[in-house]
């Protein structure tokens, strides 16, 4: 049974849908229980927004490309889409952002503290980086990226898998 | 902040039905200086629905509010504060966010919950070491108190009598504690881990902020794990702290495995580099062109920077995502330069790794180099990262040259003990993970060596092309 998975997908909204459904599938195909699936699901739905929205997609085969690997212990999701000059300055932020997230022992902490930043109403209409501490603290994975050579972005979260994350055999 | 002139704005005031012209100016975090521009009895208290006014094109309205009368100012009559949701006016007028005090309270019913989870033995265990700690802080704080009249130099002697004999008995005791404790978790699965650190930090968060080194890992004020204030205090392994209890919870982690790994990778490097600088004489011509990333303070470099000929011999690149950081290893390589005169060659990069990738063909801009080294680094990438990082710096490598790379390893003694206690989480990896990380470079050749405590590795790679 193969254990990776790979998308080419356009930076179109209708895709995540799809993807999410087919990713599910292969995931199930893995004895991956019903709850680790919702939560894996929702991570790839994240990511995918996320890359959709900062990409920068001007040539035709610019795409979102989604890479799943599944190994024994770790199910581990990259999302990579290129990027122009303009986002890099934003990638300082998303670089403090996940340090601030992989600080914390307990994701949970993490979501706390952003849930009573963002209720605390900033006046000016910032991202609340909400989505990426769903990913830590629901999805209960860890966050990474890079830019690599032709400023393709590639976010990447690597997920354990313990005893309970997988359906009893 | 304070340096700002503080804002001063027209609004008005509602009052049932009225609306009351007033002029405002921010007096303090919780409350505003006001006069009132015409009509309304300005010397007696009075209370008021909301206050209404523009900030940044954005609409305010913040009450109810009271108006307390303050005669003996020049221009304003008194001050107006908020009797029911209290704002933050400091976060208004300096941070744009409108913030009431009373929002610390909003996950209040997460956070409560969030012990639901928690196994009973571990509640158990947390309770009495409590206890214990509780017994040990007073009788450590009434000794203080004893001797906290006599001169310095006398209460340092006590101070270091007390943390020799009872001090170390102590230390014996958290040892004992945390070996209960790595056998109550032993069988944990990560999320527990995780639920069960949040919850030991909750009810020891205390002890943890009294000393400087728990209280920083904790706090992380420069944003990440690992600045280099925590380095100093790695390398310093001193007792630390306003008191006896808070100086000997300060020391016990500097003297744990991790910690003395820490050490002994600084030594390990300064080793490495005297042998190169052995190796390669100054005549030569060339400088031995070294690397460091996510260099930190750099204070390895005062032990490999002995003379004025090593000056010479050396170009360093020292790169990493914290200005103070860098910083800081300029003002150690201006001190050396200063006391052997000479001039030692270094570019310093604010770059950040996960970000640098994207300098197109870095080794154009950065030249290539003889040793490239990372020491505290890679515990914080995961594999696509690593792999990404790491498979650069190698394109950057001379033929020939070295690079050595440090990692925690999975086995690390401390580690139960740096998530728990200190909040400070690191990636593990085995040897094989290290090593796969290079898997698709075909020319380079690795092993893996580990420092004297057995809990950090390093995978020492060399470019094979010639």
């Amino acid at each position: 049974m193969k254990k990776s998975i790979e998308f080419n997908i356009k930076p179109d909204w209708d895709e995540i849908e799809k993807v999410r459904n087919e990713s599910a599938e292969f995931l199930q195909s893995h004895d991956l229980s019903d709850d680790t699936i919702h939560s894996l699901s929702m991570i790839i739905s994240e990511l995918i927004e996320n890359g959709i929205k900062y990409g920068d997609f001007k040539m035709v085969a610019d795409k979102v490309v989604v890479v799943i690997n599944l190994e024994r212990n770790t199910v581990t999701i990259e999302v990579f889409n290129p990027v122009d000059e303009s986002a890099l300055k934003h990638l300082s932020r998303l670089d403090r952002t996940i340090q601030w997230i992989r600080g914390y022992q307990d994701p949970f902490e993490a979501y706390i503290n952003r849930i009573k930043e963002v209720s605390q109403k900033p006046l000016q209409d910032n991202e609340s980086g909400i989505g990426l501490v769903r990913i830590a603290y629901e999805g209960n994975a860890l966050l990474d990226f890079f830019v690599g050579d032709n400023n393709l972005l590639n976010v990447s979260v690597v997920s354990n898998l313990d005893g309970d994350d997988r359906n009893p055999s | 902040m304070m340096n700002q002139r503080p804002p001063r704005f027209n609004a008005h005031l509602l009052q049932g039905q009225s609306k009351i012209p007033i002029e405002a100016q921010y007096a303090s975090r919780f409350s505003l200086l006001i006069r009132f521009f015409n009509g309304f009895p300005s010397d007696q208290a009075a209370e008021f629905n909301k206050i209404v006014f523009q900030q940044n094109g954005d609409k305010i309205e913040m009450g109810p509010c009271e108006y307390i009368v303050e005669p003996h100012d020049q221009h304003f009559q008194g001050r107006l504060v908020f009797n029911q949701a209290v704002y933050d006016l400091n976060s208004l007028f300096f941070k744009d966010k409108l913030e009431k005090l009373q929002g610390e309270f909003s996950n209040l019913p997460l956070i409560l919950a969030h012990k639901s989870k928690i196994k009973a033995a571990f509640k158990e265990f947390t309770a009495n070491l409590t206890y214990d700690l509780t017994i040990y802080k007073n009788i450590f704080d009434s000794l203080d108190a004893r001797f906290a009249d006599e001169p310095a130099p006398i209460k340092h002697k006590v101070q270091t009598a007390i943390i020799e004999t009872e001090g170390r008995k102590f230390m014996r005791f958290l040892d004992q504690k945390l070996d209960e404790f790595e056998n109550l978790i032993i069988n944990y699965s990560r999320k527990d881990h995780e639920r069960h650190g949040f919850y030991l930090r909750k009810q020891l968060w205390h002890f943890l902020m009294c000393a400087p080194f728990m209280a920083r890992t904790n706090l992380k004020p420069r944003g990440y794990s690992g600045d280099s204030v925590m380095m100093k205090m790695l390398y310093d392994n001193r007792y630390e702290g306003d008191s006896t209890f808070a100086r000997l919870m300060h020391k016990h982690p500097n003297e744990h495995p991790a910690a003395q790994a820490v050490r002994n990778r600084r030594q390990l490097i300064s080793e490495m580099l005297g042998h190169l600088k052995s190796g390669r004489p100054p005549s030569s011509g060339n400088k031995l062109r070294v690397l460091s990333v996510a260099c930190g303070p750099a204070f390895e470099l005062q032990d490999v920077l002995t003379s004025a000929e090593d000056c010479a011999k050396f170009h360093f690149t020292l790169l990493d995502q914290d200005k103070s950081a860098l910083s800081e290893a300029a003002s150690l390589l201006a001190r050396l330069e200063k006391k052997y005169g000479a001039e030692v060659e270094v570019d310093l990069l604010n770059e950040s790794v996960r970000t640098m990738l994207t300098t197109p063909k870095l080794d154009t801009m950065w030249g290539k180099f003889d040793y490239i080294y990372s020491m505290g680094l890679f515990d914080y990438l995961t594999p696509p990262v690593a792999k990404a990082v790491l498979t650069k710096l190698f394109q950057i490598l001379r033929p020939g040259g070295e690079m050595v790379i440090g990692n925690f390893h999975i086995s690390n003694p401390s580690r139960f003990y740096m998530e728990y206690w200190l909040d400070w989480v690191l990636y593990y990896r085995t040897e094989q993970e290290f090593i796969d990380l290079l898997k698709n470079v075909t020319s380079a050749e690795s092993r893996v060596l580990f420092e004297d405590t057995g809990s950090q590795m390093f995978l020492h790679v060399r470019n094979t092309e010639r």
